[in-house]
């Protein structure tokens, strides 16, 4: 049995939340996206279902078209792409219906997202708190006061040691752990029902890493959060999802339950990825362990 | 790089109306029609056949008052720029190499420099010095320095902290040839466009002061100077000042242009710039073998 | 950083960080004014020490202002002993700058009048005009490089962009005749020339100030609007605001309260380098729509060669700059707190 499966059994003796019969709350349908500078279709075809408290993970190297899939499903493509073919439904509603008040209700209150290199998602002029009461004081209508509050409660949720003193900062004063805390506080705080976790882990120390995959997965047994991994590394994505989708220049190579993928990959693509990370993986050069039956 | 941007039409245009400047200061006295002194009985006529752009208050002929003026105006600017240059850039690149003492120095008198209105500084010293365009020109090119300071610092720095000159060096390569190969390729650009910026507004500042008779004997012609006679006679002449004003105005703008167009060519957003421009003209016949676009 | 169980902050270690960063603030507005200081001093003392000696080279003096060309030496050196000007080079050079640091600016060759008395009177008409000019300047280029980045590309931007290139190749003076030429001899709305302080009547004050300052705010339309633009575009192509959009912030809010926040800095840092240029442009527009203003009077005395009228005047001007680069400076610091610090 491979480590990175470890995780994955590790990650699926969770309660399932959701049965079948709870409607996906984001679904994808065969979504191809073209790029109109070059002329090119970019992502051709990429489907899954997303209900609540579950996770889904997107792997593939640079270019594989994950971060335009994300992007497509918040609807900030750049300016040159577009949705070519196929659907996506937010709670139920198709997203290519809505208009750009529409998508500014949608996002932070229903989906919401976090991304690398979190001090550049910030306003490096604002002190991090306010932006988080920003948002709570736009999406739930509090009050200015008690969106401090409230923003402060959201820094504690998220592992901060000291709200008061980080609410005070500006982004160059935090390290990256901190502030993809701060991002993910301030992506959670109108309550969204799907987070999209793109690269989120990919510019931090591995135990800092370790610890924000931590956050997340707490945050989706405390909320039923839905998740959306995208990640380049396995083993991130081994730790947190359910079921994977393995894409490859715009193409999904492999897509299925999370131990079913890592265990027996059917792809040539899927198995190179499993290989090398045994092959480069830490484990080869620490002392062999009992295995676990 | 001349012929790089003479590949842009902004480039080309510019390149155009200033050799048409120049041309007409070179050639201008043999080109004009009449001598620009001679008074005449016909004044403040309306463009006509020997007069094109009509006569001024004693009679003389506008167009050739302006062929003859263009030397100063253009004479003058370059004046200008090339004090500049010579004051701004030599202490600039030094400035890197000199030590901290002759760096804080340099800096500080730029930031000086920077705070005193040049035109007021100009009046100034030609009128306590004498005439001459001259001297007001090496006293405006001196206040005007402060640009090709940094432009020229901010350049040097880059390269020679750079990573590609010190792997030169580690590996043998000799000063000059850095110099040559690297040195300059980086900074002439940035001083490129610093230069045309610069000869705008010095043409500015020699309208500006043969404007207000300041450095000039009255009978001499000079764009300025129409520009001020023709404000005493706009009853009688109001589309008198229009020739000269769009004359100055010709120039200053060509020169922005060209700083632009400069500025557009080169360094990483330049070379990216032209290759496009290559990429969609060879797009007819094969498909691109182009990465794919994003993650 | 390890995730430790969240612990309450003691209150005087809040208070500890509150009172650290007002004490920051204090300390980097003194700063700030230390280093425009240390920057005016040597400025000063640079300026007035050449037009001093700018002095002895013109070999200018005062007895040919009162007793024209023909004077016989004799009468000339008992006119500059009676000036003190026979006196040694730096002993009047010392004599001056004390008499500067009072507040004293000497006194005219032409007419014998305190030259601060002079002066002062043209500054009023002189900064009418100029502020006049700054607020058109920043208004306008505001709305228009506003209007050009929110549409950029579009044919919107390409006008505004066009139009702007246009304004900033006139030169002041330039358009100063033309609109005189237009408004004031072709349409007779506005007087061509002349002043009437502001106690005379707003009205009749704005009239004669329009012109000129509308001549003076093109240079500050065109570099605001073009540096707010370019701002304002880089400022929407950053991270940050793909982070407000994607926490469902409305485009209205990230405009005002991001993008313009970050865009704003560079805009009024161009104001305070267009302050000199604005003071030598007033030379030519006084001079064309006859303002007897702070320019005229540099014109005017330079040109007659009355020297400690010119000192006066450079002294003034550096005076002006320095303090409104001051005032750009902090505005600037309660603007952008993180772009001080070099983010």
């Amino acid at each position: 049995m491979t480590t990175l499966s470890q995780e994955a059994a590790r990650a699926e003796t969770r309660p399932a939340d959701a049965g079948p019969a709870t409607p996906p709350v984001l679904s994808v349908r065969d979504v191809h996206i073209h790029d109109r500078a070059s002329d090119r279709e970019i992502v051709h075809g990429v489907s899954f279902d997303l209900t609540p408290g579950r996770t889904v993970g997107i792997v593939g190297e640079s270019g594989s078209g994950k971060t335009l899939t994300c992007r497509a499903t918040l609807g900030i493509l750049p300016p040159h792409f577009e949705v070519s073919a196929g659907t996506i439904e937010i709670d139920g509603t198709d997203t290519a219906t809505l208009t750009g008040r529409q998508w500014t209700e949608l996002r932070g209150s229903t989906i919401s997202a976090v991304f690398q290199d979190p001090s550049s998602y910030l306003n490096p002029s604002l002190r991090v708190g306010a932006q988080i009461a920003e948002v709570l004081r736009v999406k739930t209508g509090l009050k200015r006061r008690e969106a401090r509050l409230r923003a402060l409660e959201l820094l504690r949720a998220v592992h901060l040691r000291d709200p008061e003193l980080v609410y005070g900062q500006y982004t160059f004063e935090l390290s990256g752990g901190m502030l993809q805390r701060v991002l993910i506080a301030a992506a959670i705080a109108a309550g969204p029902r799907i987070l999209i976790a793109d690269e989120a882990t990919t510019a931090l120390d591995v135990t800092v890493q370790a610890e924000i995959l931590d956050l997340l997965a707490d945050l989706r047994e405390s909320t039923g959060l839905a998740l959306v991994v995208v990640s380049h590394d396995l083993a991130v994505v081994a730790q947190l999802c359910d079921e994977v989708l393995v894409m490859r220049q715009g193409e999904v190579v492999e897509h299925g339950p999370t131990r079913t993928v890592l265990d027996t990959p059917r792809h040539p693509y899927t198995r190179l990825l499993v290989d090398e990370h045994e092959s480069y993986g830490l484990d080869r050069f620490l002392a062999p362990k009992e295995e676990a039956a | 790089m001349v012929r790089r941007v003479l590949s842009l039409t902004s480039g080309r245009i510019a390149v155009a109306v200033l050799a048409v400047i120049a041309l007409l200061a070179i050639l201008g006295p043999w080109l004009a029609p009449h001598d620009p002194l001679a008074t005449s009985d016909d004044t403040l006529a309306a463009a006509c056949g020997p007069h094109w752009l009509g006569t001024d208050h004693l009679g003389r002929d506008v167009l050739s008052r302006l062929l003859d003026g263009s030397r100063i105006s253009v004479l003058g600017s370059l004046e200008v720029a090339g004090v500049a240059l010579a004051v701004g850039a030599i202490p600039g690149i030094l400035s890197v190499y000199l030590g901290r003492v002759f760096e804080w120095f340099t800096l500080r008198l730029t930031d000086t420099l920077v705070a005193l209105p040049f035109l007021l500084f100009a009046v100034a010293v030609i009128a306590l010095l004498g005439n001459g365009i001259t001297q007001a020109m090496l006293v405006t090119g001196t206040l005007v320095s402060p640009l090709f300071y940094r432009v020229a610092r901010a350049a040097t720095l880059t390269v020679a902290r750079s990573p590609y000159v010190e792997a030169a060096l580690i590996s043998g390569a000799s000063l000059g040839w850095i110099v040559r190969r690297h040195v300059w390729a980086k900074v002439l650009p940035p001083i490129a466009v610093a230069l045309a910026q610069t000869i705008g507004v010095g043409f500015v500042i020699v309208s500006s002061l043969t404007f207000l008779g300041i450095g000039v004997q009255p009978p001499e012609p000079t764009w300025g100077g129409l520009l001020a006679s023709d404000l005493g006679y706009l009853d009688y002449r109001p589309w008198g000042p229009l020739a000269p004003a769009a004359l100055i105005m010709a120039t200053v703008w060509a020169c922005n242009l060209l700083a632009d167009a400069i500025r557009d060519v080169s360094g990483e957003a330049g070379r990216a710039l032209l290759n496009g421009r290559k990429a969609r003209a060879h797009r007819l016949g094969t498909p691109d073998t182009a990465p794919t676009g994003g993650a | 950083m390890t995730t430790l169980t969240p612990r309450a902050v003691p209150p005087a270690r809040r208070r500890g960080v509150a009172v650290a960063r007002t004490r920051h603030t204090l300390v980097r507005v003194l700063a700030a004014l230390a280093r425009s200081v240390m920057i005016f001093v040597p400025v000063f003392v640079v300026a007035t020490f050449v037009t001093f000696a700018l002095r002895s080279l013109s070999g200018l003096s005062p007895a040919r202002i009162q007793l024209g060309e023909e004077a016989t030496p004799e009468a000339v050196a008992r006119v500059e002993a009676e000036w003190g000007l026979d006196r040694p080079f730096l002993v009047q050079y010392a004599d001056w700058f004390g008499g500067v640091l009072h507040g004293r600016l000497g006194t005219s060759w032409t007419n014998g009048a305190d030259i601060s008395t002079l002066i002062g009177l043209g500054l009023g008409v002189s900064l009418s005009v100029a502020t006049l000019a700054l607020v058109i300047g920043v208004l306008v280029g505001f709305l228009l490089g506003t209007v050009a980045a929110l549409r950029r590309t579009t044919w919107i931007d390409r006008t505004i962009t066009g139009f702007v290139t246009l304004i900033s190749v006139m030169p002041a003076f330039v358009v100063g005749i033309v609109l005189v030429a237009v408004f004031a001899v072709g349409l007779g709305l506005f007087p061509a020339a002349g002043y009437v302080p502001a106690e005379a009547g707003i009205g009749p004050w704005l009239a004669h100030i329009t012109l000129p300052a509308v001549a003076l705010s093109f240079d500050v339309i065109a570099d605001v609007a073009r540096q707010l633009r370019g701002s304002l575009v880089a400022a929407y192509r950053e991270n940050y605001v793909t982070g407000a959009v994607v926490r469902g912030l409305s485009p209205r809010r990230i405009f005002f309260g991001h993008v313009l926040r970050n865009g704003l800095g560079p805009a009024l840092a161009t104001l305070g380098l267009k302050f000199p240029a604005l003071v030598g442009a007033s030379v030519v527009t006084e001079w064309i729509f006859g303002l007897q203003g702070f320019g005229r009077f540099a014109n005017d005395s330079a040109q007659a060669g009355d020297v400690p009228a010119v000192q006066g005047v450079l002294v003034v001007s550096i005076v002006l700059v320095v303090v409104f680069n001051l005032i750009v400076n902090l505005v600037l610091a309660r603007v952008t707190p993180a772009s001080q610090r070099g983010v």
